[in-house]
């Protein structure tokens, strides 16, 4: 007997709660009266992002004293932890998304829309970068996520080997082609190239050419500017000009660019701490993505925070995801050098301006629910024609077939 | 009675108490594996009919998913390379762990030092090992260097000196690598069953003038029987599950050219990069039925089961 009323206490207890916490998307909110602990998840890609974090979170705590941030990073992979929590209905109040897999946790239903509280509670979101904020938009066109930092693709280059060659960094697709020749006269190698799409996709971009159409109904993969693009980019592999890290025997084009097999690549911000880490007297210089026959274009990585639909704290997790996003948590969090902010209205760290000022001109690595199938067929059909089993026709080939299957899909 | 028991009744009471306490000790362990093994099983089987994503069933689908699975070019590629990586690491497999066995039962001064060193790959994480070997065989890697040493330009061959990156020789290095790891683990198999061999018949063959060849090929190699039909078991239904080391070697994406896509990596994809869970549960059950037949047919082609468990 008192067996059960112990029960039927504590249901009444979880009731009452329930029903004290279900306050959100009411027109009364007042940031003051919220209170409680709210969980935050994601990755940490290094110690120095964890202190960076901290740091905001810190003033996180000064801003809003009664709301208890549970940080608990995710170790290992991270999309499969998340899907565990999905599936249990027992999300983290706010977490990362990365922008890759954002249409498929869109499409699944799993993420919080915040169109309605941002209006409610007039939070700005016209200060984001567009090629940031727009990766986590919906089929439906609501927005699923903040952009908590974001990264260009950019090239770096090493002026040494270049002036001793007297060449000049390329700022053109025609550039790069006689800039390759120039350095191969040396028995240089110019480029460490990337075979995969999220590299080749941005000189894509700068020749015209698109994955898909601007509705995202359709693939665009056909049209004027994609083979060219393609045809340029492994024509400078054929010709000698540029190798894959692979080939290089490196892991990625950041350890070539150190270990001086190449002296020009195409990557993000996270190249900075890696040579400051790794190569610390090893010179090398930003500069845009040279323009292709459209102009110029580049690569959008981001990862957003977001709240889970089922999500337990949504107002303390709402004041959370605003900080974090907002101009202060977002000035806090890249001072440090850790990230690039995705807001314009927080500058850049200083030697970062060039992948700050890149978003302007930047498309967003994100695309449709089940994209990473078309990644794959992409990757391999390019490094199939790499290695002389295909070229341009075949991979626009093998892409479309995949493009086309994820587009008709239910 | 004097505690003599030989009426039936009691001897059925203490069979029966006899397999009870057996059936008490199993207890746990059993129900583990009735609900996390056979229970996940049929689990499986009944998502493998559905539309199945992160927050559960949303169509009832029947044999669709069967269907895309039998018709996606991918899913070919991976069955092909797995039955490709298993018609030719097994055999490789159990001739270096019945090379490394004989050979260890033979030497009496530092036997136990040999069996270790030769069991140590199967100890280090694969993991490690792979990323070891990505070292190893990289264009600017160890294999290169030695091969350069011997005369060899590796970077005239077809792949360019890049083992693991080429979709020529990517597959063929894995089976290199795995054949080395897992011969420690088939060594131990065999060494077992080579213990258990009674000295008389080696006597007796020597009484007779069999020489080494001989005793090896007419007595040991036959009475290992039962050890072949488990270590062609075990490593067949390891090799056809490889992940780990494509895993590593080639990205999640099977690269280069889908010459590193497995048929678990396949199932992976599914569960993890597509959020298919009823896809990806009936790729599962393909991949069940698949080492359930190879089972079988090993079954037949070593004898029958009395004839493996009599020995």
């Amino acid at each position: 007997m008192r067996r059960w009323l112990l029960v039927a206490a504590s249901l009444a207890l979880v009731v009452a709660q329930a029903c004290g916490g279900s306050s959100s998307s009411g027109g009364n909110f007042d940031p003051a009266t919220v209170s409680g602990t709210v969980s935050l998840s994601g990755w940490q890609a290094s110690p120095e992002e964890g202190a960076a974090l901290k740091t905001v979170l810190d003033g996180f705590k000064a801003k809003y004293p009664k709301i208890t941030v549970d940080y608990q990073p995710v170790a290992g992979d991270y999309a499969a932890a998340m899907v565990a929590k999905f599936s249990a209905h027992q999300p983290p109040d706010v977490f990362y998304v990365n922008a890759e897999v954002a249409p498929d946790w869109i499409k699944q239903g799993v993420l919080h829309s915040l169109d309605d509280w941002a209006g409610s509670r007039s939070f700005d979101t016209s200060q984001f970068f567009p090629g940031y904020l727009n990766a986590f938009k919906g089929a439906d066109g609501k927005t699923y996520g903040y952009p908590k930092d974001g990264n260009t693709l950019a090239m770096a280059y090493n002026p040494d080997i270049l002036s001793a060659a007297g060449v000049q960094p390329p700022t053109t697709f025609d550039e790069m082609t006689s800039v390759g020749a120039a350095l191969k006269a040396k028995g240089i190698t110019a480029y460490s190239l990337s075979s995969t799409l999220d590299r080749v996709l941005a000189f894509i971009y700068a020749d015209g050419g698109n994955l898909l159409s601007a509705d995202k109904k359709s693939s665009a993969i056909d049209k004027p500017g994609f083979k060219e693009a393609l045809n340029f980019y492994l024509n400078l592999f054929k010709m000698g000009y540029a190798k894959t890290p692979s080939d290089f025997g490196v892991d990625w084009s950041g350890k070539a660019l150190g270990e001086k097999k190449a002296p020009i690549i195409f990557e993000g911000g996270w190249l900075d701490s890696y040579m400051h880490g790794t190569f610390p007297n090893v010179n090398y210089k930003w500069m845009e993505m040279p323009k292709g026959t459209a102009g110029k274009a580049t690569l959008a990585f981001t990862v957003s925070y977001s709240i889970g639909k089922d999500s337990a704290h949504m107002d303390a997790a709402w004041l959370l995801l605003t900080y974090l996003t907002g101009k202060d948590g977002m000035k806090i969090w890249t001072q440090g050098g850790v990230a690039l902010p995705s807001r314009k209205d927080v500058a850049a760290p200083a030697g970062k301006e060039v992948l700050v000022s890149s978003a302007a001109f930047a498309h967003p690595w994100s695309f449709i629910p089940g994209f990473s199938k078309v990644l794959d067929a992409f990757n391999n059909a390019f490094t199939g024609a790499l290695q002389g089993n295909g070229n341009a026709d075949t991979i626009i080939a093998k892409t479309k077939q995949t493009l086309d299957a994820q587009l008709n899909q239910p | 009675m004097l505690g003599i028991r030989l009426g039936r009744g009691s001897l059925g009471t203490e069979r029966a108490q006899e397999a009870l306490a057996g059936y008490a000790f199993i207890a746990i362990p059993l129900a583990l594996f009735m609900i996390f093994n056979i229970g996940s099983l049929f689990y499986s089987l009944y998502i493998s009919f559905w539309r199945w994503e992160i927050l559960g069933p949303t169509d009832f689908l029947g044999l669709r998913n069967y269907q895309f699975i039998l018709r996606d070019e991918i899913f070919h590629t991976a069955v092909k390379n797995s039955v490709y990586y298993t018609v030719i690491v097994v055999p490789i497999q159990m001739a270096l762990g019945l090379t490394l066995a004989v050979t260890v039962n033979q030497i009496w001064r530092g036997r136990s030092f040999f069996r270790a060193a030769f069991y140590f790959p199967a100890i280090a994480s694969s993991a490690a090992i792979t990323v070891l070997f990505i070292y190893i065989l990289a264009p600017d890697g160890l294999l290169n260097h030695l091969l350069e040493l011997i005369g060899v330009v590796p970077l005239s061959f077809h792949n360019r000196g890049n083992w693991l990156g080429h979709s020529d020789t990517a597959l063929n290095s894995v089976i290199g690598l795995n054949a080395w790891t897992t011969s420690g683990t088939m060594m131990l198999y065999y060494l077992g069953s080579l213990q258990a061999i009674p000295s008389e018949v080696y006597e007796a063959a020597k009484v007779d003038g069999a020489g080494g060849w001989t005793t090896f090929r007419r007595i040991t190699f036959p009475l290992l029987a039962p050890a072949h039909y488990l270590v062609a078991v075990v490593s067949v239904i390891g090799a056809l599950q490889l992940f780990d080391q494509a895993y590593i070697a080639g990205g999640a994406d099977g690269n280069p050219n889908y010459a590193l896509m497995t048929i678990v990596l396949y199932l992976y994809n599914a569960t993890f990069r597509q959020f298919e869970f009823g896809y990806a549960a009936a790729v599962g059950i393909v991949l069940f039925i698949i080492i359930f037949t190879a089972t079988l047919i090993q079954r037949r082609f070593f004898g029958s089961s009395d004839w493996a468990s009599s020995r």
